[in-house]
């Protein structure tokens, strides 16, 4: 990390190579699209060597990455509602039918909404902790918690809808 | 304790896509650009600015005290409201066009004073006296005339990564994110008659050749490859891979390639290595090949002559974000420059892409 912080590019690919895979998967995770995912994933690493100078090299790269990578997707999708009628959105494909794993909890998760979405991949996703979300979203921990909660819950009745249906 | 819904969303998650190794390549290239070496605190600093901040500790201390004793009024303000962006592009002198990427929206202003401002796209590039646009959105290749009308419109297979309109404005080469692989197309100016050139190439911007009867472009294996449109032929340019950026002089054949030892320059069939890897941009300025190398709060750009000789160096106060045929485009704070104008204030933290000044 000192390395990277003093612009050795060799160190500084050794930390993205170790970093990339997470970072893609989590922003894959919120955005649920492949394509925006490479964008958020690239700008999250842009963003965050270019600030590397900033960062505090006695905490864990990891968490902080993911903060800034969870604030580049929030931003995005954020801006995509505002978008006007003209856009052509990608198709969302966080549950496309070739995907493995569980279909059903992957599309319940893609209706979420963002608040609660983003909240979920750090948890289970990332593996942070709610404390740790909430430095990351500059969020009250209790809030974090609320969030968690009601998203566990709509998933759990979603799941049962399907298990009805 | 975990609940059995936890459970599935970890194992869940666990199974997620991987990503495209493309795509990582790409973003570590773009990472590396954005790394700036931080210099090593000294002892003198060090020892100032804990005396600094432990002068500030106690001016707090006693403001706290005064301000318990009613003697001092401390009020502390709501806020700052985050400074609202403004993406609103203005047209350098001489040019007949400027393009840029912000926050994937894409602002273009043209010398008739037409422009667009805010469709979202995946990559763009002016056509030759910025008459057009080309642009990846959605799923399909896009001509845009300045006043926002679709001149045409390709679907292609995927997201449209990179654009590079030929100098005589009758061929655009583009590449697409198709499934797990880059594909390389040509097509027409007037948007028909696309070809695939490559199925298996890199997500670096192809570069044309001055007469346009030639690009390079960055094959599956990281090596340059230039292509002969009339000829429809290769030719492996003899350079280590990974390539990761190309620049065709603007006259003349000469071709500059940035990879992992920094930018080459290939003519005919001489080469000579430039410049060190450690570079945020490079391009060819007037004639001559620009390499712009980061320091501390400034970068040197370094000047070539088409042969490698060196022309000297400038330094420029800010980032490098593109070296285009008469400007070099610096962005210093939220400002992006061009010498001393300003082309476009952007939003704190924003991702600014294919600057380009036609």
């Amino acid at each position: 990390m000192r390395r990277a912080r003093r612009g050795d590019r060799d160190a500084a690919a050794v930390l993205f190579r170790r970093y990339w895979r997470d970072a893609w998967r989590a922003a894959y995770a919120i955005t649920g699209r492949r394509s925006l995912a490479d964008d958020v994933a690239a700008d999250g690493f842009e963003r965050a060597f270019a600030a590397l100078g900033r960062f505090d090299d006695r905490r864990p790269f990891g968490p902080w990455l993911h903060r800034i990578v969870a604030n580049r997707a929030l931003d995005l999708l954020r801006a995509e509602r505002r978008l006007s009628d003209e856009e052509l959105p990608d198709t969302p494909d966080l549950a496309p039918s070739h995907a493995p794993g569980d279909r059903g909890l992957l599309s319940a998760v893609a209706d979420l909404s963002l608040e609660r979405r983003v909240v979920v991949v750090l948890r289970y996703g990332v593996g942070m902790t709610p404390k740790q979300i909430a430095a990351a979203l500059d969020l009250p921990v209790g809030t974090v918690n609320s969030r968690l909660a009601r998203a566990l819950e709509q998933l759990r009745e979603a799941l049962e809808v399907e298990h009805v249906e | 304790m975990s609940s059995e819904l936890e459970r599935r969303l970890e194992a869940t998650f666990a199974e997620a896509p991987e990503p495209d190794p493309g795509a990582g390549e790409e973003a570590l290239h773009r990472a590396l650009r954005a790394l700036r070496p931080v210099a090593a605190p000294r002892r003198g600093l060090r020892a100032a600015a804990l005396a600094f901040a432990a002068a500030i500790v106690l001016l707090v201390i006693a403001a706290g005290s005064l301000a318990a004793a009613g003697a001092l009024h401390v009020s502390f303000g709501a806020k700052p409201k985050p400074h609202r962006a403004t993406t609103q592009l203005v047209l350098p002198n001489g040019a007949n066009g400027v393009a840029a990427i912000v926050d994937r929206r894409l602002s273009v202003v043209t010398k008739d004073g037409l422009g667009l401002e805010g469709q979202t796209v995946s990559a763009a590039a002016l056509s030759p006296r910025a008459l057009y646009v080309a642009a990846g959105i959605g799923n399909s290749l896009v001509a845009l005339a300045p006043n926002g009308r679709r001149a045409w419109s390709h679907p292609a297979e995927g997201k449209v990564v990179a654009i590079a309109w030929a100098p005589d404005g009758f061929r655009i080469a583009y590449i697409v994110h198709a499934g797990h692989r880059f594909v390389l197309h040509v097509i027409y100016g007037n948007g028909i008659n696309d070809t695939t050139i490559d199925r298996s190439v890199r997500a670096v911007r192809p570069s044309w050749r001055a007469n346009s009867l030639a690009f390079a472009y960055v094959g599956g294996g990281g090596r340059a490859i230039v292509y002969d449109v009339g000829h429809e032929s290769r030719h492996v340019v003899p350079v280590s891979p990974p390539v990761t950026g190309l620049a065709f002089a603007p006259a003349g054949d000469a071709l500059a390639l940035e990879g992992t030892n920094g930018v080459s320059l290939v003519e005919q069939s001489a080469y000579r290595h430039i410049a060190a890897p450690d570079l945020e941009a490079f391009g060819w300025l007037n004639g001559r090949l620009a390499v712009a190398v980061p320091g501390l709060n400034s970068a040197v750009i370094h000047l070539f002559a088409p042969d490698g000789a060196s022309r000297g160096s400038s330094r420029a106060h800010g980032i490098v974000r593109a070296v285009t045929p008469k400007l070099v485009i610096v962005q210093r704070g939220r400002n992006l420059l061009a010498g001393h104008a300003t082309l476009l204030t952007v939003p704190r933290g924003a991702t600014v892409r294919d600057v380009q000044v036609g």
